[in-house]
């Protein structure tokens, strides 16, 4: 896992909770903490952090990463906002990110191990996106798309066809943006 | 006290937090500039990547067009955007335009597909469009949306695909905008300038490419094309007309035509108004001739495929007429083309006329080669020459016999020369008032066998014409001379005997003749003034101021000459009396008619009084009869040459002649 996750994370949380929760959850997990972007560093870290969040404010681990992804993207806009200003609303971002983003990613992280998406258009007009990784963040990426979606003033609901933490080989998810979200 | 002491420990804490604040920021500041250094190596990599992929191909590939794909493929991998479009310049001025490249069929979405097929279809003046704009500033242009751009024509079928940045730069050449590549996102696009640093190398790049292909295809160009007239030239003669005879052997319906154009009198205009003028005198000749050429295929058949005219070289054209109808195509076209040079040509101020001759052959004879095509219809055109000029011959099979008969002749003589198989026969030359031999002419003969014997009219022209003639007037000179100096001792007379011996024009324009002569007159040891050299008036013609030198300094080793065959030339009598001549000889044909009509005895007689007023004597040549040596006593005629005296013989019997009793006349 890239150290930029784990620099996201520890702002957002001591953006939500302050300093004292991200020293909280270090001590609980017996973590050093010290995450530069450049690095890379084990999985299980952010597995342990995300255990340590969900006992401290008792909610579940996925909702813990959902909101992550929901609440890095604006930190994320801040930092790499030619991402964002290419597209005028949510769905045109979200497809750019195999072709696009990733690919940005990896000029800044050589071998950074960034998970493929298919995406397929419905015929009622949503987006049906696949997700396999053997991280299984497909809430992550939920949380993400949220994010978007609120950075271009949209909503976004999700229907989880499939996912890997039932035991389905890959992650389904069916997304509808509707535009005029709360932010 | 515990105050003071929470006073320092927050203000402690507050320090910590501000060193831990700037511990960050420094963190913050490191990664980003790592991350940008990261980020500017991996660019520097690709475009590197990039660059060699597209300098790699260009050496390899073998066209433009070829070219231009691959960059345009490669990129689009390197930016990722989905569609890139090359257009090449086309014409130059107010009509440049640039030109699509057909794309290679490639799976492209559909509406992506839709906009390429639209871009295909269109054509771009300069400043209209993203590549006009282009092809006009000579610089790269960027479009943040070409879905609101004032100036893209195809902004419906780009909103259609889902296009919305573009960005274009040129691919120069010296100084010229030789193509543009252009690219579309499906995003909006802003001013890239390191993409644009690349774009701008990998236009450099394929710009030499254009340059280097262009340079290719003009040295090819310049290998099939005479520079002059731009007609193609010899190599691509032989090419095409190596094609025809191909269709030919393999479909017997197919005919082709060649005709060999030679023009008449180029190298007199060559000469006289120098070479400038003599090409441009090809340059318009050629003008006319592709007219006549586009007319004619024109009224041939409706869809008018062209024949070829190609120069050969100097004033040499050739034409190939392809899939004809009859051999009358060919004549017809001689006919237009010769028809072409009625009108006169404006050289230097000057009106020129030219004529020119055409062989002609026609693929019915039977052709394996380009060489034996060219080799008949080159006899055919000398056939035309030789037959008068301004006229054309088509070739037929006996040219070739004569040819080579011709050619046999050739190589005889020279065999004959080596082996000296020429004898002189002398005619003797008879004074009609007292019928003494007077001296005699020198005739020269091919004893080819032991019992055959060949006539100058069989052989001299040859010799003249491959200037064997040089090497046989020589001898032939040396010949009489050693003969006569033999006579002279052996038959001393009050008047020595004289000895008639011919010159011809050939040697007549040797630069050296004079010291010839006179060499050989030291080396023979005969009196020159007892040696008449004989001349035509054709020999005069040319130059006659040189002419005259060069009788003046013969004149002066103290030879005498006579004027062959006079009265069937020209006679330019205008200048007869500034030759140092001593004898006219009659031509043959009055004398042989001198006793059946009153015209020939007038003529006759004109040149006599003619003579006399000059103070030169006549030879009547060709008497045969007793009743022409009437009429030449009558006349008051010196001298006589013919059978009537003695046909010419070896130089045996004329010892036998000379020995015998004075001959009496009858």
């Amino acid at each position: 896992m890239k150290g930029i996750v784990f620099n996201l994370l520890e702002e957002v949380v001591t953006d939500a909770h302050g300093e004292q929760v991200w020293d909280a959850l270090l001590d609980a997990t017996g973590l050093s903490g010290s995450y530069t972007s450049l690095g890379s560093y084990p999985d299980e870290h952010l597995e342990q952090l995300l255990q340590a969040a969900a006992s401290a404010l008792d909610t579940p681990p996925g909702e813990i990463l959902r909101w992550f992804g929901k609440a890095a993207m604006p930190l994320l806009a801040k930092r790499y906002p030619s991402f964002f200003s290419a597209h005028r609303s949510a769905r045109p971002f979200v497809l750019s990110v195999n072709s696009i983003i990733h690919p940005e990613v990896r000029k800044l992280y050589p071998g950074a191990d960034v998970p493929f998406f298919d995406f397929s258009d419905e015929p009622d007009g949503t987006l049906l996106m696949g997700y396999r990784s053997p991280r299984k963040l497909c809430l992550l990426s939920l949380g993400f798309i949220e994010g978007a979606a609120a950075y271009y003033h949209e909503s976004t609901t999700f229907e989880h066809l499939e996912c890997m933490h039932r035991g389905d080989s890959c992650c389904q998810i069916k997304i509808t943006f509707t535009p005029g979200g709360a932010r | 006290m515990l105050q003071a002491c929470d006073d320092d420990l927050s203000g402690q804490l507050a320090r910590v937090q501000r060193r831990l604040e700037r511990e960050r920021m420094a963190r913050r500041e490191a990664e980003a500039i790592a991350e940008k250094g990261l980020r500017e190596l991996y660019e520097r990599q690709q475009e590197l990547l990039l660059l060699e992929a597209i300098a790699g191909a260009a050496n390899l590939i073998s066209s433009v067009e070829e070219a231009l794909q691959f960059a345009i493929a490669q990129i689009c991998g390197f930016t990722g955007w989905p569609l890139g479009q090359a257009y090449l310049t086309d014409g130059d001025g107010a009509s440049q335009r640039l030109l699509p490249v057909a794309a290679e069929p490639g799976a492209l979405p559909g509406p992506l597909a839709e906009f390429r097929l639209a871009t295909g279809q269109m054509s771009f003046a300069p400043g209209i469009g993203l590549p006009g704009r282009v092809l006009a500033s000579g610089a790269p242009v960027w479009i943040s949306d070409v879905t609101e751009d004032a100036n893209f024509p195809r902004a419906a079928q780009a909103r259609e695909a889902g296009l919305r940045g573009a960005f274009a730069f040129p691919v120069v050449a010296g100084s010229e905008v030789v193509a543009v590549l252009e690219f579309f996102a499906d995003r909006t696009a802003e001013l890239d300038a390191s993409l644009q640093r690349v774009m701008a190398q990998v236009g450099t790049q394929l710009g030499r490419v254009i340059e280097r292909k262009r340079a290719e295809e003009r040295l090819i160009y310049e290998a099939f094309h005479d520079c002059l007239t731009g007609l193609p030239n010899r190599a691509m003669f032989l090419e095409r007309l190596g094609r025809s005879i191909a269709r030919q052997q393999a479909d017997p319906n197919y005919h082709f035509a060649v005709l060999f154009i030679d023009l008449d009198r180029f190298k007199i205009i060559n000469d006289s108004l120098g070479h400038l003028a003599g090409d441009q005198l090809i340059v318009q000749v050629a003008e006319r001739f592709l007219a006549a050429l586009y007319e004619a295929e024109q009224g041939r058949h409706a869809a008018a495929e062209a024949g070829t005219l190609a120069r050969l070289g100097g004033d040499e054209f050739t034409v190939l007429l392809d899939d004809i109808d009859a051999p009358a195509d060919a004549e017809h076209l001689a006919q237009r083309i010769q028809e072409t040079l009625r009108q006169p040509f404006c050289l230097e101020g000057q009106e020129i006329y030219t004529t020119a001759s055409i062989g002609i052959t026609v693929s019915s004879t039977g052709y394996a080669s380009a060489t034996e095509v060219l080799r008949d219809v080159d006899l055919a055109m000398y056939r035309a020459k030789a037959q008068g000029k301004a006229r054309y011959e088509v070739y037929n099979e006996a040219m070739h016999q004569s040819a080579m008969a011709r050619l046999k002749l050739e190589t005889d003589l020279r065999r004959a020369l080596l082996n000296q198989e020429f004898v002189v026969h002398y005619q003797p030359i008879v004074s009609l008032k007292t019928g003494d031999i007077a001296g005699f002419e020198a005739l020269v003969r091919w004893q080819k066998s032991a019992t055959e014997l060949v006539y100058p009219s069989d052989f001299i022209e040859v010799t003249e014409d491959t200037g064997l003639i040089l090497f046989l007037g020589i001898w032939v000179l040396r010949e009489a001379c050693r003969t006569l100096g033999r006579w002279h001792a052996e038959f001393p007379r009050s008047t020595p005997l004289t000895m008639s011996i011919n010159l011809s024009a050939r040697q007549f324009g040797q630069p050296d003749l004079v010291q010839q002569v006179r060499q050989i007159i030291d080396e023979t040891g005969v009196d020159p003034t007892t040696i008449t050299l004989e001349i035509t008036e054709s020999v005069t013609m040319g130059d006659a101021e040189h002419a005259i030198r060069v009788l003046s300094q013969l004149r002066e080793i103290g030879v005498r000459f006579s004027i062959d065959d006079f009265g069937t030339g020209y006679s330019s009598l205008s200048y007869l009396h500034r030759l140092p001549l001593d004898i006219l000889k009659i031509d043959r044909s009055f004398i042989a008619a001198i006793d059946q009509d009153g015209e020939n005895l007038s003529i006759v007689r004109t040149i006599m009084r003619l003579a006399k007023d000059l103070g030169i004597d006549v030879v009547a040549e060709g008497t045969e009869t007793t009743a022409q040596l009437a009429h030449l006593r009558e006349l008051d005629c010196e001298f006589g040459q013919g059978y009537y005296f003695s046909q010419p013989v070896d130089a045996g019997s004329i010892r036998q002649l000379l020995q015998a009793p004075e001959p009496s006349p009858a």
